[in-house]
């Protein structure tokens, strides 16, 4: 894949994210689709992650991936970026979060996802 | 720079920051280094402040690793995703995932993200769970 394709892999999973839209995110999930993240050392599936997706997308009025910096390498990409978080109450929070990303025939074969689950008590009311 | 030298100033850099060579380090900074970490209230800071809290940092552990490195660079720079193991004074053993994203320039770092999580810090240091405090020492 091409430094222009990642890029918008990339775009085009986040946007997804942030829209809700589970079943875009689901078609971007390469088969044997893997998510590790810091926060729990384990490896989920893509259904779990969408699950997870789902369920986590009613917990806030509106979730926001903003400033994006976005780097490519061969077979993937990289990107740091703030999620921007309003609760139901009107509250704003947000956490810096990074993941890098291994691709493969224009899907993303696994993500590795970096956070700070110390921001996570700021995010949840 | 090229992908070579990139992963070669990495490693050289985790090298001696896992052997305490703080004088190798300010030779890997670039002078406007800046120093980011998506803790401690993601306050910037200069390459040279960042070396002057090493010192009093290593006293903290009696050893820190940094082991697992997957290096991948990209066009000025590279992203790492490494395990930092420590031993407590006390012999306990902790252990962090973190991911660090640095710019390169002419040979030298000019600056570095770092992502972790602070929740894992209580067990990196063998403290009780309701210790929690968003430090790492």
């Amino acid at each position: 894949m091409t430094d222009t394709e990642l890029r918008a892999l990339c775009h085009g999973f986040l946007d997804a994210i942030e829209r809700g839209d589970a079943t875009t995110v689901a078609q971007i999930y390469a088969p044997d689709f893997r998510l590790w993240a810091n926060v729990t050392g384990t490896e989920i599936t893509a259904d779990e992650n969408l699950k997870i997706l789902r369920d986590g997308a009613a917990l806030h009025r509106r979730r926001t991936y903003d400033d994006r910096t976005i780097n490519t390498f061969e077979h993937g990409f990289m990107v740091q970026y703030s999620v921007n978080v309003v609760t139901h109450s009107g509250k704003c929070t947000s956490l810096w979060a990074c993941l890098i990303a291994q691709c493969k025939d224009g899907k993303i074969a696994r993500i590795d996802e970096y956070l700070d689950s110390g921001k996570f008590g700021r995010s949840a009311s | 720079m090229t992908d070579g030298e990139i992963r070669e100033l990495c490693n050289r850099f985790f090298d001696a920051y896992q052997d305490r060579r703080v004088d190798e380090l300010a030779e890997i900074y670039a002078p406007d280094c800046v120093v980011w970490h998506n803790v401690f209230g993601g306050r910037e800071m200069s390459g040279a402040e960042n070396l002057a809290a090493l010192p009093a940092s290593y006293t903290m552990q009696r050893r820190r690793t940094y082991d697992d490195r997957t290096i991948n660079t990209f066009d000025g720079g590279f992203v790492i995703q490494y395990t930092l193991h420590g031993v407590q004074h006390s012999g306990h053993r902790g252990a962090l995932w973190i991911c660090i994203v640095g710019s390169c320039r002419d040979g030298k770092i000019t600056r570095i993200d770092e992502y972790m999580d602070s929740g894992k810090f209580p067990a990196w240091r063998g403290a009780k769970p309701d210790a929690a405090k968003e430090t790492a020492s």
